[in-house]
């Protein structure tokens, strides 16, 4: 005959929190590991522009990211900028070089299409149109959400590649190009994935698509 | 192969070099000090040592903050005789305090760089010279933008016939900064190094000791002629 075995108050208590741990396991997999749970969805159809004709949307792995562009800052820059974005030319850019809670970059047409990205050579690449000259603002304060025309060691470099800056970086004032701020979705920009020990990125995050809003 | 991208990417830049200053003056372990004059200047310090240059040649040491509270006044100091127009033309924006500045383990006051448009002081630098030495280095960034305005061999024909410069600033160990009694065509050990230090040397007393400067050009035809040089060259930027 075998002995009915009641379990101690001990061991229900193990039993109790092995099942809340295993429920937390599953949790953690499948709810936190999603990096856009918490990012806010940016409905376009509810915000009313007033000058849409200067907004453009990009749409990444967690969202629209709406951008104004500043055209009475940096003209020809803008005006380059938006013919890219018309074109349809960032679509698939992958943001190449992320610099945790810094600076998320993209735009190299040439290397740096998730497509065919080349490793060795992204960064570098060029567009069709050549440098472009700079076009700083000593008044124009880089606040988090900036987006700015990446360039070289030296100005009047600039061609596609951009970065947007996810905190406030003052010394970048009068260093580089701005082409627009960042008005809704600036969360989604943050879940951009990092590297690990690079700030360059490999398999990155890329740009779904970018639009002009009109 | 896949494998050898991922350590390649991995080894490529230290995460820990990779922030917003270095994106811009690829120095690392530098943070902002002061971004509020009225010069155009922005002023960063070092808050770890650093090594940068060809085989990291170059190395300055983070900096002691009492230390860098009453040296950064006497910098700024000095860099206020320069007005915003002028500094924007010899490309000075970015000046790096930090302490112990070595190249290639010679000690050094300061290392300019024209096309980062930055100069990097020791603020540990001799006390004695190192206001001066501020203008010294300035001038080599005035120099390494106008190198047409500044000429070696122009320079070089109003020592006398029997003078011949070193090959190169660190060649001799003659490195004295105190202004000579009786000058001969030279303010100091240092200007008879190479043409551009002798340029410099001339300059930063010009700017930090003119009333000295003035003295001797009085009894010395070949100094006056170089101030008369330097006073020219000076001249052209301005009115460029």
């Amino acid at each position: 005959m075998i002995k009915k075995i009641k379990a101690s108050t001990f061991e229900k208590i193990l039993f109790i929190f092995l099942i809340f741990l295993l429920i937390f396991s599953f949790s953690f997999v499948f709810i936190i590991k999603n990096k856009c749970l918490f990012v806010e969805n940016i409905d376009l159809k509810k915000i009313n522009f007033n000058n849409p004709n200067n907004i453009v949307v990009m749409n990444v792995e967690c969202g629209n990211v709406i951008i104004e562009l500043l055209p009475e800052i940096s003209p020809n820059s803008v005006k380059r900028f938006k013919y890219f974005i018309k074109e349809g030319s960032y679509n698939g850019s992958s943001f190449y070089r992320v610099v945790k809670d810094t600076l998320v970059q993209a735009g190299d047409l040439e290397f740096g299409n998730i497509e065919n990205i080349n490793y060795y050579k992204v960064g570098s690449g060029q567009s069709k149109f050549g440098s472009l000259n700079s076009e700083l603002s000593e008044n124009y304060q880089f606040i988090e959400g900036t987006v700015a025309l990446a360039r070289g060691d030296e100005f009047n470099t600039e061609d596609s590649e951009f970065f947007i800056i996810l905190k406030n970086i003052p010394l970048y004032t009068g260093e580089y190009t701005p082409v627009g701020k960042v008005i809704y979705g600036l969360d989604a920009l943050k879940k951009i994935k990092a590297g690990n020990k690079s700030e360059y990125v490999l398999r990155p995050d890329y740009i779904n698509y970018f639009n002009l809003l009109k | 192969m896949r494998l050898l991208l991922i350590l390649l990417l991995t080894l490529q830049v230290n995460s820990l070099k990779a922030d917003e200053i270095f994106n811009l003056l690829k120095i690392p372990n530098l943070e902002v000090y002061n971004l509020d004059n009225n010069k155009g200047l922005k002023y960063l310090s070092s808050k770890q040592n650093f090594n940068i240059g060809v085989k990291n040649n170059i190395k300055c040491e983070k900096v002691n903050k009492a230390n860098l509270n009453k040296k950064f006044l006497i910098v700024k100091k000095n860099l206020e005789k320069y007005d915003e127009k002028f500094l924007k033309k010899i490309n000075l924006r970015f000046v790096v305090l930090c302490e112990n500045l070595f190249i290639s383990e010679i000690n050094t006051a300061g290392i300019p760089d024209y096309k980062k448009r930055t100069l990097i002081l020791d603020i540990n630098f001799d006390q004695k010279y190192f206001e001066r030495v501020i203008h010294h280095e300035v001038f080599h960034l005035i120099y390494d933008s106008f190198k047409e305005i500044f000429d070696d061999k122009t320079w070089s024909a109003f020592n006398k016939k029997s003078f011949k410069y070193e090959d190169c600033s660190t060649c001799s160990d003659r490195l004295g900064l105190d202004l000579f009694g009786i000058t001969d065509g030279f303010v100091t050990e240092y200007s008879k190094s190479i043409p551009s230090e002798d340029m410099a040397e001339v300059f930063s007393f010009l700017i930090f000791d003119r009333i000295s400067i003035d003295k001797k050009i009085k009894k010395d035809l070949i100094l006056l002629n170089k101030v008369n040089y330097i006073k020219s060259g000076l001249d052209k930027i301005n009115n460029l």
